[in-house]
C-alpha cells in the first residue's frame, strides 16, 4: 500500500494488490499516508498454499480491477 | 520487597494515580497492562541519565512517517516502570534493536516474533537483572521494565498496534517483556560479549528475533552428545522451519546444569555450536512428509540430512537459568542475525 501511494504521489500510475486478510492493515496504511479511502485490489486468502496455476487464476480474476484502478485518478 | 525509601501515599494520592493510569488507558499508550503516568518530571528524571539531546532520533519508521526521539523513549520507558537508571541500558537496547536486519518489516509481520534482550557485564549486578532461577519469568523489575519498554516503544512511537500495524497471526506471550541477563557467574564459558570481542568488564545489550520459549528437558545422561542432541532436535522441529532465503537459525539458552556438564568433558562454546549446528537439519524424507521440501534439490535421497543453517554463526549460545535441574531453553527465530552493543559507563 505504502509503495503504491508512494508511485501515486510521483505521478506513476500504480495498482496495490493485498489478500483480505490485511484490509485493516491496508486501510490503515492509506490513513497513514494521508490518502484515505485509496482504492486497492483485494484477492482471496490464502495464497501462500496456492499451486502455481491456481494462483495465476487469481490473478487472471483481479486483472481486470487492477487495469481499471491503473486508469482512475487518484484524489489526494 | 519494600525498599523502605518511599513513604506510604495518601488515599488522595492513591486515588489520583489511579485516575492517571485510567487517563493513559484512554489515551491508547497501554500494552493492557496500567502504565506509569510520564509526567514531564519524570521523563526529565530519565533524560538526566544519558548525555543525549532529547531530540535526537534513535529509531525511525519511514513508512509509517513515526519516529522515536530520546524524549518519547525516556517516556516510554517511565510508562514501563522503569528506574531512572535504566535509561541507558534502553536507548542502547533500542539503537540495538534498530540495527537487526529487517528491523523495518519484522515489527508488523505476521511471524509475530518478539525481541530476545540480553544482557551482560557488571551492569546486571548495578540494576539488579536476573539471569538465575526464573530467567524467563515475572518478579525482577530490571528485566520486566526494560523489556517492556521496547514494547511500548514499538506501539506508542512506532505506531505498530494490534489490529493495525502489527500483523501478528498470533504473536507470543514474549511481546510483552522478553529480557534476561547471561549467568556468566555459573557458565563454564566466555559470556557472550566476550565471545563478540567486547571486555568482561564492559557492559553490553544483545538483541535478537525470537518467537518464543521451548523448554528442553534431559535430566537423565550427563553425556555432552546427550544433552545436546536433545536441544538441537528441538531446534530442528518440523512446524517451525521456514525456508527462507536468509537462512534459519536458533538462539540457545542452556541451563547452567547443562553447560556444566558439558563443558567438564571438554567441550568449549564454539565446539558446542558447531555440535549444534551440524545437528539442526532433518532428513530430506521428513521435510517431503511434511510438505517443506520447497528448493529442495529432488534428486536427494529421503535418508540425506538437510542443514536448516548456513554454519554456526548462526546459533547463538547464551547460558542462563538456576543450576538445580537438566532444563535448557530454545527460543525459534525467523532471523537469526542478532546484534550487540555497548552500554555507555555511568554519567558522571
Amino acid at each position: 500500500m505504502a509503495d503504491g501511494i508512494l508511485f501515486e504521489e510521483r505521478g506513476i500510475p500504480a495498482a496495490a494488490v493485498i489478500t483480505d486478510a490485511f484490509r485493516r492493515t491496508a486501510d490503515a496504511m492509506a490513513r497513514t499516508q494521508g490518502l484515505e479511502g485509496y482504492p486497492y485490489v483485494a484477492i482471496p486468502h490464502p495464497i501462500s498454499s496456492l499451486s502455481p496455476e491456481e494462483l495465476r487464476m487469481r490473478a487472471e480474476q483481479a486483472l481486470p480491477e487492477v487495469v481499471r484502478l491503473l486508469q482512475e485518478e487518484v484524489k489526494g | 520487597m519494600s525498599r523502605g525509601v518511599v513513604a506510604e501515599p495518601t488515599r488522595e494520592a492513591v486515588r489520583g494515580a489511579r485516575e492517571a493510569i485510567e487517563y493513559c488507558y484512554e489515551r491508547g499508550w497501554t500494552d493492557g497492562l496500567p502504565v506509569v503516568p510520564p509526567a514531564e518530571e519524570f521523563v526529565e528524571e530519565f533524560l538526566a541519565q544519558v548525555d543525549r539531546d532529547p531530540e535526537e532520533v534513535v529509531f525511525a519508521q519511514e513508512h509509517l512517517g513515526r519516529k522515536c526521539t530520546v524524549r518519547l523513549a525516556a517516556a516510554n520507558a517511565v510508562m514501563a516502570g522503569c528506574r531512572p537508571e535504566y535509561f541507558p541500558v534502553v536507548l542502547a537496547m533500542l539503537e540495538a534493536v534498530r540495527d537487526l536486519p529487517v528491523s523495518r518489516g519484522l515489527f508488523q509481520s505476521t511471524t509475530g516474533q518478539a525481541v530476545l534482550v540480553v544482557l551482560n557485564g557488571p551492569i546486571r549486578q548495578e540494576l539488579g537483572f536476573n539471569g538465575s532461577d526464573n530467567v524467563f519469568s515475572p518478579g525482577d523489575r530490571a528485566n520486566a521494565t526494560v523489556g517492556r519498554a521496547l514494547r511500548l516503544v514499538i506501539m506508542n512511537a512506532l505506531g505498530i498496534r494490534p489490529h493495525a500495524f502489527d500483523q501478528s497471526t498470533q504473536g507470543t506471550p514474549a511481546k510483552y517483556s522478553f529480557c534476561i541477563a547471561e549467568n556468566e557467574e555459573e557458565s563454564p564459558w566466555e559470556p557472550l560479549h566476550v565471545e563478540r570481542g567486547f571486555g568482561k568488564e564492559e557492559s553490553t545489550v544483545t538483541v535478537a528475533w525470537a518467537r518464543g520459549t521451548m523448554p528442553v528437558e534431559q535430566r537423565d545422561s550427563k553425556q555432552p552428545e546427550h544433552i545436546l542432541l536433545n536441544i538441537a532436535d528441538s531446534m530442528s522441529y518440523g512446524g517451525g522451519y521456514f525456508p527462507s532465503p536468509r537462512g534459519h537459525g536458533s538462539i540457545v539458552v542452556m541451563g547452567p546444569e547443562h553447560a556444566q556438564l558439558i563443558a567438564q568433558a571438554g567441550w568449549s562454546k564454539r565446539q558446542v555450536r558447531e555440535f549444534l549446528w551440524e545437528h539442526f537439519g532433518r532428513r530430506a524424507g521428513e521435510l517431503r512428509r511434511l510438505a517443506k521440501d520447497g528448493g529442495l534439490d529432488p534428486d536427494l535421497s529421503d535418508a540425506a540430512f538437510v542443514r536448516f543453517a548456513s554454519g554456526p554463526e548462526a546459533i547463538t549460545l547464551v547460558v542462563a537459568g538456576a543450576r538445580n535441574a537438566g532444563v535448557s531453553t530454545v527460543c525459534p527465530t525467523f532471523a537469526w542475525q542478532t546484534v550487540t552493543r555497548r552500554i555507555p559507563a555511568k554519567r558522571s
